[in-house]
């Protein structure tokens, strides 16, 4: 294959895929390149694809009966927990049962490999039917520089050339490093452990015991005893007959706190709370993945430069502003927006920054760059101690008292909260919080 | 529900090349670092796999035939001493995910 590609995609994630759609429904000739058996085997998430944008790239995926994602959103749960209590925010709605889905979870084992599926009928459909690939089980050594401009990729001996390279390649992303965007060594600080277990039920005891109906499903977010004082939180996802338990640690934090990610998730999983979700479960699959913060100091200097374009989590892509993980979204998001301008480039025969650089423009215009820009406050309350520690031993204080009905004279609300406050947190460290939680949210 | 401990987690992973007995090593690291200067041999804990241990004279040992790919050491290493890559698909090992 000594011919030249318009573009080459590194990674078969949810970035690489999305913008392989884009490409294939332009008539682009291009080379989607994966390191795994196939797209998804080397793929870990949460995981929850939020918003609606993979009704964009597989038009009423509702309608397969055994689609590649496990179940819609439509209830959704947040969890203080202190040591003995759990405090939930709970919100449940038929408005979420309606299509296209505002959320849907997946394993991407399976997810992605469906996804993959849809892009080949794409690239079957387009006139480079015979001249688009997607490649497994390569890995890619090198993104192939001239003049500091990618014309290709290196794989072992191979070379394959390309006017321009969209590197997908997850969040360690040695080939955004290689070609000079981000540093060789990414400190601890922004970046998580993610790390969870997949647990099977027999389906009809898994939707009685959350109430599932159909292919609804829950998400639940858990902030407080979860990750044992360490910056972090941890998550609850209800698949077809599994549940996706797991929690994201912070590595700084671990590193001077002298935790272990695993020895993190039994003590999460041995909360009374936890404990009785989890009665008769059988972990089937153990898993862990790094994750970035959403904090925009991760992030590489840019997102483009000549040749190249950047997706997805390799640009460090991903929020938790309190609401939502959102990472997968941004993936596919980016991946279009990428794809979107690749095609723009060879409409224009220019491949140079000065054409990719659209790029960066479209992702500050969309929702990703917008939401990550305006959230940058709430991402790093969240990952202040008062926040993931003080605020959910404060709320279960208070819930307990609240709750409790012990036969004595029952004291008024805002004097339990008042004690609450006074044990685990101060008024004055409420009021910077709550300052900066109404500025920031 | 019962706790699964490291070795029973890392029994339920699907890793690649499981039958070849020398498999190209995807992250070489520089144990002399770990045990010279390193002041807090934190790859020991925060690996989700237990690539690294510490034995009975403090020692660190690396092994990557357990290593499930996450990336954690390369952060949390920050003393230089964790040349880390992607396995080799067909020399190497890493992790197939089943569920992911």
């Amino acid at each position: 294959m000594d011919e030249k590609f318009d573009c080459i995609i590194v990674g078969a994630g949810v970035a690489g895929l999305a913008a392989a759609m884009i490409l294939a429904r332009n008539n682009m000739k291009f080379l989607l390149i994966e390191k795994g058996e196939f797209a998804g085997s080397k793929n870990v998430s949460g995981g929850v694809l939020w918003g609606s944008d993979l009704a964009r790239l597989v038009p009423e995926y509702w309608q397969e009966e055994d689609g590649g994602w496990e179940r819609f959103i439509n209830h959704r749960r947040l969890t203080f927990l202190d040591e003995q209590s759990a405090f939930s925010i709970d919100f449940k709605s038929s408005h979420f049962n309606e299509t296209p889905y505002s959320g849907v979870v997946v394993l991407r084992s399976k997810f992605d490999r469906w996804l993959a599926e849809k892009v080949q009928n794409a690239i079957d459909e387009s006139d480079f039917a015979m001249e688009s690939f997607i490649a497994t089980n390569i890995k890619v050594d090198e993104v192939l520089m001239e003049n500091d401009k990618a014309v290709g990729i290196r794989t072992g001996e191979e070379e394959f050339s390309a006017d321009s390279v969209i590197i997908a390649e997850g969040v360690n992303n040695l080939l955004t490093r290689q070609v000079g965007l981000q540093n060789d060594y990414v400190p601890a600080d922004h970046i998580l452990t993610g790390i969870k277990e997949v647990i099977r039920f027999d389906q009809k005891v898994l939707e009685d015991r959350f109430q599932l109906n159909g292919l609804s499903g829950m998400s639940n977010e858990f902030v407080g005893y979860a990750t044992d004082g360490v910056e972090g939180g941890g998550f609850l996802y209800t698949n077809r007959d599994t549940i996706s338990l797991g929690l994201v640690a912070g590595i700084k934090d671990m590193r001077e706190k002298e935790k272990s990610p695993h020895d993190l998730l039994n003590n999460f999983k041995m909360h009374p709370v936890i404990k009785d979700i989890l009665q008769d479960g059988e972990i089937v699959e153990y898993s862990a993945h790094a994750v970035s913060s959403g904090d925009k100091r991760v992030m590489p200097r840019e997102v483009y430069k000549d040749g190249v374009l950047l997706c997805g989590e390799a640009a460090n892509l991903l929020m938790n502003a309190g609401k939502a993980i959102q990472g997968m979204d941004y993936a596919m998001r980016s991946g279009i927006l990428a794809a979107e301008t690749i095609v723009e480039a060879k409409e224009q025969a220019d491949y140079s920054s000065q054409t990719l650089k659209q790029y960066k423009q479209k992702l500050q215009g969309s929702y990703v760059m917008k939401d990550i820009n305006s959230f940058q406050d709430a991402v790093h309350m969240l990952h202040n101690p008062t926040m993931y520690q003080d605020m959910p031993n404060l709320i279960c204080d208070f819930g307990r008292k609240f709750f409790t009905i012990d036969n004595e004279p029952t004291k008024k609300s805002r004097n339990l909260l008042s004690e609450s406050v006074k044990k685990h947190s101060s008024y004055w460290d409420l009021m910077k919080i709550g300052f900066k939680g109404a500025k920031s949210l | 529900m019962k706790l699964l401990k490291l070795s029973e987690r890392l029994g339920l992973v699907s890793y690649r090349n499981q039958a070849k007995s020398d498999i190209k090593p995807h992250i070489v690291v520089d144990t002399d670092i770990c045990n010279s200067t390193c002041p807090h041999k934190a790859t020991t804990y925060v690996c989700p796999a237990n690539c690294y241990t510490m034995d009975e004279d403090g020692q660190v040992h690396f092994q990557v035939e357990d290593c499930i790919e996450c990336g954690t050491c390369m952060y949390a290493c920050d003393q230089g001493a964790v040349e880390w890559n992607y396995p080799d698909p067909e020399i190497g090992r890493g992790v197939t995910w089943n569920f992911g």
